[in-house]
């Protein structure tokens, strides 16, 4: 069993790394590059600002600590197959959970200590707590993230213990406490009472050893684990595992009725329903769509502001391209006896109107945010003559070299 | 003659699963693809909508290949698939919509058809429903309205048995007898033999990728004499015998 958590251990890695890639290949990474940098000279900056013994700086170490806390999950890796081949298996589910907190703990303390470390220079500029009291600390939020771990495999056994179960106490009041304890003065009782807390939990799942598994439950907490993964990944590029719903959408009806029934429009109509009611293309629109008018809205300057939005620009409608292809998997869209250059010609409208929307809604966060007519009229050309290249030229060159 | 296979070697990668299969459907015929799972039915069914092309041989619908006039040559297949597949942005409203668009029908007598279907189906009152709630039957009810909406001259079935209700399976005999009269031709795919005994007017035999026989039921029995009397007995002395050999 400790095998076979190994396997999908590799497995799972290698899928993670794959999306990894992705993310960090893709010119998304760009703008949140832009963004993580910004936020981190806001930090630095605001820390600049601040005085020690400020009345909210322990409460916030508190709650920042608190929710560090929650991060890194326990990564089971069940399969919904699971429950039919593991069953007779189940002896040794032990094994195989041991294989899996090692793992899921080992990630986990990795983002406490990356959550303490960044909320470190807080605490120096405002609190300013000796050395020894920051490890204990530090040791404790370890200590409070093991209780979890055990609380994690407690749970995924059919334990009737409800209190026991229930996420509210050991989640967030015990640690609370300990952590408001540690904060207030007393790091050594807050170690103390999370020593005895880790150790009480693990003394505890010993003993619901003979307790049967909970497979159901368990399969079902990965399943939601490995979407929230998914969506996760899904912000920055296509996850085939997710298959969103299609939600209706009836107040953009007026959009969908205005594409005309006529057969060389077959592929548009396809297109803009596929848009307006599935959120995957539609939400990486609307996002970067707004991210842009955003950063827009904050930055002054002449060339500043104009690359910038030729940028997003640019990034969008990059982004959009693959969309071509998102009804490749049903047949029908090969059968219909409508020639290809329709279909791109379809397409090529659909993207020039979504383009087009961006390039205006930029247009005027430019404008506000800048107010000179020379600016505006400036963006307008820029942005006119990118929509039109990326719509007419670069569009049909890389939907060529796909095929 | 509305199909015609010629000499049609084909499959998926380098390797052919096809060799040289050569049989055709004329004109107000419903002829069925017989064969074990892996037989090469589904691949040949796809050669002739042509996702696949043929390594070899030719593939004509009413005297036209693909080659030739793709857009003439695509209109002419309606096809339902042995899996339902349907876009999950569209509601079966305007999976209707797509059809005629695609398929140039007029709006006004596509429509007419398509409630007189819908109401066989008894789909009429979710027009506005999405597949994601539909259950399998139910789209696959979608599919043989989208597909005899469009009055093509060649249908191309694809195990339609299986899934649907018996009340279903009535209905859809009774359509593909409709297009028969109008002078339609039909292809069809099944295991279940004996409604295919019933129905068809002639079958192909396929077995690893050949044409074992073809002929209506009376020539099978004469081809294979010893084999007994119903086409189920017909199919299983021949793919015996070919275990045998």
């Amino acid at each position: 069993m400790n095998n076979l958590y190994r396997k999908r251990l590799a497995s799972h890695l290698k899928e993670m790394f794959k999306y990894l890639r992705l993310v960090f290949n893709d010119h998304f990474v760009f703008a949140l590059l832009i963004f993580i940098g910004g936020l981190g000279l806001a930090y630095s900056n605001g820390l600049k600002e601040l005085q020690p013994n400020l009345w909210w700086a322990k409460p916030v170490i508190v709650v920042v600590l608190l929710l560090v806390l929650q991060m890194g999950r326990f990564a089971t890796l069940f399969q919904d197959a699971d429950v039919v081949f593991l069953l007779p298996r189940e002896a040794d589910i032990r094994q195989y959970l041991k294989g899996a907190r090692l793992y899921s703990e080992g990630l986990a303390f990795i983002y406490e200590l990356f959550g303490m470390f960044v909320l470190l220079p807080f605490i120096q500029v405002t609190d300013g707590m000796p050395v020894v009291d920051l490890a204990m600390i530090a040791v404790a939020q370890l200590l409070l993230k093991d209780s979890l771990f055990s609380l994690a495999i407690v749970s995924r056994f059919q334990v009737k213990t409800s209190w026991l179960k229930q996420s509210f106490w050991f989640k967030w009041l015990a640690p609370l406490i300990i952590l408001l304890v540690s904060v207030y003065g007393m790091p050594l009782i807050g170690l103390l009472l999370a020593l005895i807390l880790a150790v009480g939990l693990r003394v505890a799942d010993r003993r619901f050893n003979a307790v049967p598994f909970d497979w159901w439950h368990a399969i079902g907490l990965e399943n939601n684990r490995m979407l929230g993964v998914y969506r996760f990944f899904n912000l920055f590029t296509n996850v085939p595992m997710l298959k969103g719903v299609a939600k209706r959408r009836r107040y953009l009806d007026w959009l969908l009725n205005s594409v005309k029934a006529t057969p060389k429009n077959t592929y548009l109509y396809l297109y803009s329903h596929g848009i307006v009611r599935s959120g995957e293309f539609s939400g990486l629109y609307l996002r970067l769509t707004i991210l842009g008018m955003i950063l827009l809205y904050f930055v002054r300057g002449t060339w500043l502001p104009i690359a910038l939005a030729a940028l997003f620009l640019y990034l969008i409608g990059f982004q959009l391209i693959p969309f071509y292809w998102q009804f490749d998997d049903i047949v029908f869209t090969h059968l219909y006896p409508i020639a290809e250059s329709q279909r791109v010609n379809s397409f090529r409208r659909l993207m020039f109107a979504l383009t087009g929307l961006t390039a205006i809604l930029f247009l005027v966060m430019v404008i506000i945010a800048n107010p000179s007519w020379q600016m505006g009229l400036i963006t307008l050309v820029i942005e006119l003559a990118e929509v039109v290249l990326m719509v007419q030229y670069y569009l049909p060159l890389r939907l060529k070299r796909k095929k | 003659m509305t199909l015609q296979v010629t000499n049609l070697v084909g499959g998926y990668s380098q390797i052919p699963v096809l060799k040289e299969v050569t049989f055709d459907v004329q004109n107000g015929e419903l002829v069925g693809l017989i064969g074990l799972n892996g037989a090469g039915k589904s691949t040949t069914i796809n050669h002739i909508i042509g996702l696949l092309t043929p390594f070899k041989g030719e593939i004509k619908i009413n005297g036209i290949t693909l080659n030739q006039d793709k857009n003439g040559y695509k209109k002419q297949i309606a096809y339902i698939p042995e899996t339902p597949i349907l876009y999950q942005e569209l509601t079966l409203k305007e999976h209707l919509e797509m059809t005629m668009m695609a398929y140039s029908l007029d709006r006004d007598e596509a429509w007419k058809k398509a409630n007189h279907l819908l109401s066989i189906f008894r789909l009429d009152n979710k027009l506005d429903w999405f597949p994601a709630n539909f259950s399998k039957g139910m789209k696959q009810k979608v599919m043989i309205v989208c597909a005899f909406i469009t009055e093509a001259p060649l249908f191309i079935i694809d195990e339609p048995f299986l899934g649907l209700d018996p009340l279903a399976v009535h209905d859809l005999l009774d359509l593909i007898d409709e297009q028969k009269q109008r002078g339609a031709s039909v292809l069809m795919s099944t295991h279940v033999l004996d409604t295919a005994e019933k129905y068809c007017d002639r079958f192909v035999l396929l077995h690893d990728g050949t044409v074992k026989t073809e002929g209506t039921l009376p020539e099978l029995r004469k081809a294979l004499p010893d084999a007994g009397e119903s086409l189920d007995d017909i199919y299983m002395s021949m793919t015996r015998a070919d275990q045998h050999e």
